[in-house]
């Protein structure tokens, strides 16, 4: 019961951190837009080309953007400190970082999630597909946010290449690439592929909070 | 309570400090003391388990630290050299977050009185974030007595503090002691305390 308050009192304090700072959300989806925007005017009035590369514009983008908000995941607890405060509480690395991906997952993609309707209107999506984006989305940034866990707690001692940290994130996400864009242009039958890329999600949600809590240790007893 | 037994760290060859022996019992301050750079924050680190010493054992009541480690947690404050207050969040959020972490059942008279003392009882509304330094360590020091623990522990607790607040930490530390508390810290400046059981890092 104490432990379960005490999550949601982090929990709340993560709330509270990242609805001050909610402008920064809003600039990660201004670039979002803006970045579609440059790319459906590269390609050209052609409206042929833009129905097959839509969908794989729209995520490569959300990936990109996605990765902008890396910076901030663990950087600022750990150098003041607060994360060790956390611990002492009573939490365990292994806890915190799974609350960390949590309120990412809620924070920083739940947004991106709303605004996508708007997004498909501009890659002229078809309206029967955009339900398979929102899903193939809502599983897919879920293994964003455990790979942002991941590669900003490799980077916790990292303070001056911080392209480092997106670039694990891009390697690992080509899978999620695969099988997401797959999903919504499957032709019929696009279960087999969301059973995978649910199947990549939990492996990722395994295994997450035990890495991030490895790296934080090694980052703390090397700081 | 915490108990230190020639403890010894080393680092890429390095010795940091060798064969320390800390015995926090009730009642008492230890205060460690050294010149920048001769150890005491990877002491204090080593004391909470953010490190492992390479030499020596260290206990929590009688049980060794690594198997005893929440119940230690459970009982201990730490005050690191930097603020953890979170910068987004103005003195009360931080506060009301703290008690609640720490399951504490301080009431909101003691920590409104707390804060008149302290004189940042006016800024309770503004994020930490404009306070200045001082004021930021002295929310910092609030955790002292907003989580009701035995032992503190802390890192540089008179840094940017003037010479009133510095009084009061003295007095708040007195007591502590007196109300069978244990206290373990660590300056490069002489405190103006009695009792002090000084260990000397160099």
């Amino acid at each position: 019961m104490n432990t379960i308050q005490i999550i949601f009192s982090v929990f709340l304090k993560e709330y509270k951190i990242n609805l001050r700072n909610f402008n920064n959300v809003l600039t990660f989806l201004f670039f979002f837009f803006i970045s579609i925007f440059v790319f459906v005017f590269a390609i050209g009035p052609n409206k042929e080309i833009l129905n097959h590369t839509g969908v794989g514009i729209l995520w490569a983008l959300l990936i990109l953007s996605s990765t902008l908000s890396l910076k901030k995941y663990y950087q600022d607890d750990f150098e003041n400190g607060s994360i060790i405060i956390t611990h002492m509480s009573g939490l365990s690395y292994e806890l915190i970082s799974l609350i960390k991906v949590f309120s990412h997952f809620f924070f920083i993609q739940l947004p991106f999630l709303i605004s996508l309707p708007i997004a498909s209107i501009l890659i002229n999506l078809e309206i029967e597909k955009i339900s398979l984006l929102l899903l193939s989305f809502f599983i897919g940034s879920f293994i964003l946010s455990c790979l942002g866990s991941i590669s900003s707690s490799m980077n916790l001692l990292n303070k001056n290449n911080f392209s480092l940290g997106s670039i694990i994130v891009m390697i690992f996400s080509i899978p999620v690439i695969i099988f997401s864009v797959g999903i919504v242009n499957s032709e019929e039958n696009f279960l087999p592929l969301l059973k995978i890329l649910t199947g990549i999600a939990f492996i990722f949600f395994a295994i997450t909070p035990w890495v991030s809590a490895f790296c934080i240790k090694l980052a703390l007893a090397n700081k | 309570m915490l108990l230190a037994n020639k403890i010894t760290y080393k680092r890429l060859n390095k010795t940091i400090f060798e064969n320390i022996d800390i015995a926090a019992t009730p009642g008492k301050i230890i205060f460690i003391k050294g010149n920048n750079g001769s150890g005491k924050t990877t002491l204090i680190k080593n004391l909470v388990n953010i490190l492992e010493p390479s030499g020596g054992d260290i206990y929590w009541l009688g049980k060794k630290l690594k198997n005893n480690l929440f119940n230690f947690y459970k009982s201990t404050t730490l005050i690191l050299d930097k603020p953890t207050s979170s910068m987004d969040m103005t003195i009360i959020e931080n506060i009301i977050f703290w008690k609640r972490i720490s399951s504490s059942k301080i009431n909101e008279e003691s920590i409104n009185r707390l804060l008149d003392v302290l004189k940042i009882d006016k800024y309770i509304n503004t994020k930490t974030m404009y306070l200045s330094q001082g004021e930021i360590k002295k929310l910092e020091l609030t955790r002292l007595i907003l989580e009701q623990k035995k032992l503190w522990i802390l890192d540089e607790p008179y840094n940017s503090l003037d010479s009133n607040s510095i009084e009061l930490i003295n007095d708040t530390f007195i007591d502590h002691v007196s109300n069978e508390g244990a206290i373990i810290f660590s300056s490069h400046y002489e405190p103006n305390l009695k009792n002090l059981e000084i260990l000397s890092l160099f």
